[in-house]
């Protein structure tokens, strides 16, 4: 293991990573895995089985209680103040409930992703500079939804909502995207349109994306690699297709049944 | 978990004990017809109040134990605990609602006692003349003030406009400052939280008039007093409303906005302030509308204004003159209200 740490491709590596809440509860109990750029990493799991909390370790929403975190080859565990807001500027996210400002226009909203480089002031005036301008509209072009640039975001659908908040991300020009639960709160057809531009921005851009899912049908269709976490643990890791029936039920429990989306 | 350190058991006897000490001092009062140096004779009356509350609390808990649930239990019991044992009676049947009826009895004729309360005087012929005498001036209104009175009025309303406008850039800095939601993070955080949350209440339980006889000896009588006394009510009770707000914003975009990397400024800015804007406006407008009733009743301790000519009308029984005035103030209450109303409407 150690030696992947230092291998070029490695962009993220997480070790022993604990996350305990205040409350007691363990959502974290040493995970361990490596993520290569380039990568679509899909982490499967119940919910409970801290997916989530993983995530919001990487960019530090959540404070990890133990364990390291490598990011580009330095420590960011024990890293606080400006430390901590450069490290999520380079970490885009996008969430289940695509978290937009509502009331904002969707450029506008787009445009947040450029905050981490704009001074407080300029960023409360409104005052983005000229590439940031073209950067959030050629994004927003990417994902589609360039004609609706002046909408505000309350009024577009989920799938559009969540397309803005990939646009939003990429503004941040980004090394990884992280992606929770995506899909989980837009209908079947919708899932396919969100889940194709993350597949896109990762194939075209080269953009590493970490993505929690729940669907495995999803999961075979985009990842490269998948690792299945349970009750804090990494339970499976390895290539999406080779999960077979005795995997399935080991990480989702005995009896479940697998539902498929098309 | 919830905040409440108090158990229920506590609560319940903390609050027979009130009661029972309440009905039976009273009752005591009532059945004794004390002097008033024995009303006076604080140490002694405290000393049988906490008495007759300890007396109480031992009620309380034979009652429950013996299974006689008391009006501090049917209040105070947990859910679980709130089905009643066998057949369920008539509220009037059971001990609590009887304690209860008991409890309002007494308080009602210790109330009618306490408040003077004279049907002799009500009915007295010669005293309902002079009041109808009075009502009738009034509602003869002296018009020819009206310009004084339209100039003291506008006075007025521009002095519950300029504390409004003061009172809002102050309180929307300190909304922020003592919202728990963004405070809770850090022990400094909190303290803040802690320190301005008991500064607005402190300052939001003195009433304005009082603000502004202070404000008068400050700066001198006059409508700068009054405006004084107004905005430092407001900022108090604009941060309050505020802060509220902003407690109850959805927490999403707040994530959302700090996944990019923002600084605390700019997620307030960004993520909060946009899902506030609008009941913050709305808050505003129905404050500045009560600032203008509250100006003329500041008035009358040198506050300026309205409130002013009115005490000095009042003082000299110009009862046609002061009529006017309140028609006017009435008016202008009545506009207010009908467009704060309408606006708020608007911007839901």
């Amino acid at each position: 293991m150690s030696a992947r740490v230092s291998n070029p491709e490695t962009i993220l590596s997480v070790r022993d990573l604990e996350k305990t809440y205040p409350n007691g509860v363990r959502a974290l109990k040493g995970v361990s895995f490596d993520v290569k750029r380039g990568e679509f990493l899909v982490i499967i799991g119940l919910s409970g089985s801290g997916k989530s909390t993983m995530l919001r370790c990487l960019n530090r929403l959540h404070d990890p209680t133990g364990g390291r975190i490598l990011f580009k080859g330095r420590d960011v565990t024990g890293i606080e103040g400006q430390g901590v807001l450069e490290l999520r500027s380079r970490i885009g996210m996008i969430f289940q409930h695509f978290n937009l400002i509502p009331r904002h226009t969707v450029i506008g909203n787009v445009l947040s992703g450029a905050l981490s480089r704009t001074s407080t002031l300029k960023s409360v005036l409104g005052l983005w500079s000229r590439e940031d301008r073209e950067k959030a509209m050629r994004y927003l072009r990417l994902v589609g939804i360039g004609d609706k640039a002046y909408y505000r975001a309350a009024q577009l659908s989920g799938g559009q909502q969540q397309r803005v908040a990939i646009a939003r991300a990429l503004t941040q020009s980004p090394d990884v995207l992280l992606a929770d639960e995506p899909v989980a709160s837009l209908d079947p057809a919708t899932c396919h349109t969100v889940m194709d531009y993350l597949k896109k921005v990762n194939q075209e851009l080269g953009l590493t994306i970490i993505c929690n899912l729940h669907f495995l049908s999803l999961v075979r269709q985009y990842a490269t690699r998948v690792i299945a976490l349970k009750g804090g643990e990494v339970v499976y890791e390895g290539d999406p297709n080779s999960i077979d029936d005795a995997w399935f039920q080991r990480i989702y429990g005995e009896g479940a049944k697998e539902v498929h989306i098309n | 978990m919830t905040q409440t350190s108090i158990g229920p058991a506590v609560r319940r006897t903390i609050f027979d004990a009130f009661v029972f000490a309440y009905v039976a001092f009273a009752l005591y009062a009532l059945a004794t017809n004390p002097t008033e140096e024995m009303l006076l004779d604080l140490e002694r009356n405290a000393a049988l109040a906490g008495s007759l509350a300890l007396v109480g609390a031992a009620a309380s808990l034979a009652f429950n134990k013996s299974g006689c649930r008391t009006l501090g239990e049917v209040l105070f019991a947990p859910a679980h605990k709130r089905q009643a044992a066998g057949e369920p009676k008539a509220w009037f049947k059971t001990f609590w609602g009887q304690q209860a009826v008991v409890t309002t009895l007494v308080t009602l004729v210790a109330g009618l006692i306490v408040t003077e309360f004279s049907l002799v005087a009500l009915l007295d012929r010669e005293r309902i003349s002079q009041a109808s005498k009075l009502l009738g001036q009034l509602f003869n209104p002296g018009w020819a003030i009206l310009p004084t009175v339209v100039l003291h009025m506008v006075q007025t309303v521009y002095m519950a406009f300029v504390a409004t406008a003061i009172a809002v850039p102050i309180a929307f800095a300190l909304s922020f400052l003592s919202a728990k939601n963004i405070m809770r993070s850090s022990a400094a955080g909190l303290a803040t939280y802690t320190i301005l949350r008991v500064i607005f209440n402190v300052s939001r339980s003195i009433e304005p008039i009082i603000w502004a006889i202070i404000f008068a000896l400050w700066v001198g009588f006059g409508p700068f007093a009054g405006m004084l006394a107004l905005m430092i009510q407001s900022i108090a009770s604009l941060a309050k409303q505020y802060s509220e707000y902003v407690e109850g914003v959805d927490e999403g975009p707040i994530e959302g906005i700090r996944s990019t990397g923002a600084t605390m400024l700019q997620t307030v800015w960004f993520a909060i302030v946009p899902q506030v804007t609008l009941p913050y406006i709305s808050y505003t407008i129905y404050r500045w509308d009560t600032n203008v009733r509250m100006a003329t009743i500041i008035g009358f301790v040198g506050g300026g204004g309205i409130g002013k000519l009115l005490i000095e009308y009042q003082l000299q029984g110009a009862w046609p003159e002061v009529g006017c005035i309140l028609l006017v103030v009435a008016f202008v209450v009545w506009v207010m209200d009908a467009f704060s109303a309408y606006v708020r409407e608007a911007i839901k």
